[in-house]
């Protein structure tokens, strides 16, 4: 894990990406459909025995999570439910949720709260109070916007072996961005996963 | 640091080339992002530094002939054939400039209709024959040189044996995509990962089993 370079709370996007950049639906084959993606669950092939415990790791150095709306209610939707030993369920169910979303009423989810207008300027205030790592995963719409305003502090793409030829990709298309970054470290996984970890370049 | 990290194979079996059938491997530079080439061609972002392009000119030398799409040909048709004779021509101008031009080259499109550069071929068409008769003939392996729109019509027809990404530290935002029309899921596997001081990323890939 990256060391800090303030005390200020960091925003760190953990991604699970194809080779081509999707990000749509690694965990399940119904948990995001949409666009009819056919590939719904394509990380389950490349586990191993490190991946979860790289990711119960980074969840132990976080104490919030920053979601979209729709990768909030996929979650929302299985966390409650689910157990597993190393308790990362439990850890997800418990951390502190800000939600980003124009349209949804409310946030039922343990600790959720809601996120309605001025997603940067409640992203820094965020960033401002005290704690740990502010987590996203997912929420590719949000984390386009973070990146244009500036507000990531660590990108981490865990790199799947295998392209998809179709399905949401975490990065957007636009005409004017173009960031530089950082290598802060790159992994590789006994399943063929590479991790490629980056801060912005100052 | 350089920090090389192995996976399941010993050795670099790319060096063997010439023993194995000839493999047809696919180098490219990317952005973090997925793009090959900024939305006017730029190519300007791609990190280049001495072990890097050391690494990169030991896995040109396992291949004894160039594929080119056609904008990558036209590209390097107008770069390569006098880059050794600039003054301010490089080690790795010189190096590649060496191998280059005298190799074999073949340029797949159907619409470009003449060559200047030297020992340069067109194929139109028939991609899979070809590539199947070359692999029969003795020699070593087939490089093709970025080309992203050639190589994905060479996945979607599998005959990409390895992979060689080099993956930048830019999100470049607007461009040319390293991987459009994909018909289908390809699974890969990965052989080797390798960083370099400059923040670039290499990542080796082969078929999966």
């Amino acid at each position: 894990m990256a060391e800090r370079a303030s005390k200020m709370r960091r925003i760190v996007v953990s991604e699970f990406v194809s080779l081509d950049g999707v990000m749509q639906a690694p965990g399940g084959r119904e948990e995001d459909t949409s666009g009819s993606f056919k590939h719904g669950g394509w990380s389950f092939k490349f586990r191993d025995d490190q991946v979860p415990k790289y990711k119960l790791d980074e969840l132990a150095a976080s104490d919030a999570l920053l979601l979209g709306r729709k990768t909030y209610e996929i979650f929302a939707g299985y966390w409650p439910k689910a157990k597993d030993d190393g308790g990362f369920a439990d850890k997800m169910n418990n951390l502190a949720k800000h939600v980003v979303s124009t349209t949804l009423k409310k946030a039922d989810w343990n600790n959720s709260r809601l996120i309605k207008t001025n997603i940067a300027e409640e992203v820094r205030k965020l960033k401002k109070q005290p704690g740990k790592d502010i987590l996203v995963y997912g929420s590719a719409k949000l984390v386009n916007t973070l990146l244009q305003h500036d507000l990531v502090d660590e990108l981490r793409l865990m790199v799947h072996p295998v392209v998809l030829g179709s399905g949401r990709r975490l990065f957007d298309d636009h005409a004017e961005t173009l960031k530089s970054l950082k290598l802060a470290e790159s992994r590789t996984f006994p399943s063929g996963i590479v991790l490629l970890s980056y801060y912005p370049a100052k | 640091m350089l920090i090389l990290q192995k996976l399941g194979v010993g050795g670099r079996p790319w060096r063997l080339a010439g023993v194995d059938m000839r493999k047809v491997v696919w180098l490219m530079h990317v952005s973090l992002d997925g793009f090959v080439a900024g939305p006017n061609g730029e190519i300007d972002w791609v990190k280049f530094d001495d072990p890097l392009i050391e690494d990169v000119q030991d896995l040109v030398t396992t291949a004894d002939t160039a594929l080119f799409g056609r904008v990558t040909y036209q590209l390097m048709e107008s770069y390569w054939p006098t880059a050794a004779d600039s003054p301010a021509a490089t080690k790795h101008d010189l190096d590649h400039s060496r191998w280059l031009n005298p190799a074999p080259k073949i340029v797949f499109s159907r619409t470009l209709r003449n060559v200047q550069w030297r020992n340069t071929r067109i194929v139109k068409d028939h991609i899979g024959e070809e590539i199947a008769r070359l692999r029969k003939q003795p020699g070593k392996n087939l490089i093709l040189f970025a080309s992203p729109t050639l190589g994905s019509t060479f996945m979607n027809l599998d005959l990409i044996d390895e992979y060689f990404f080099n993956i930048n530290p830019i999100v470049l935002g607007n461009g040319k995509h390293l991987f459009k029309d994909q018909s289908e899921k390809h699974r890969l596997k990965l052989l080797e990962s390798k960083t370099y001081k400059n923040g670039v990323v290499s990542l080796r890939y082969g078929r999966a089993s």
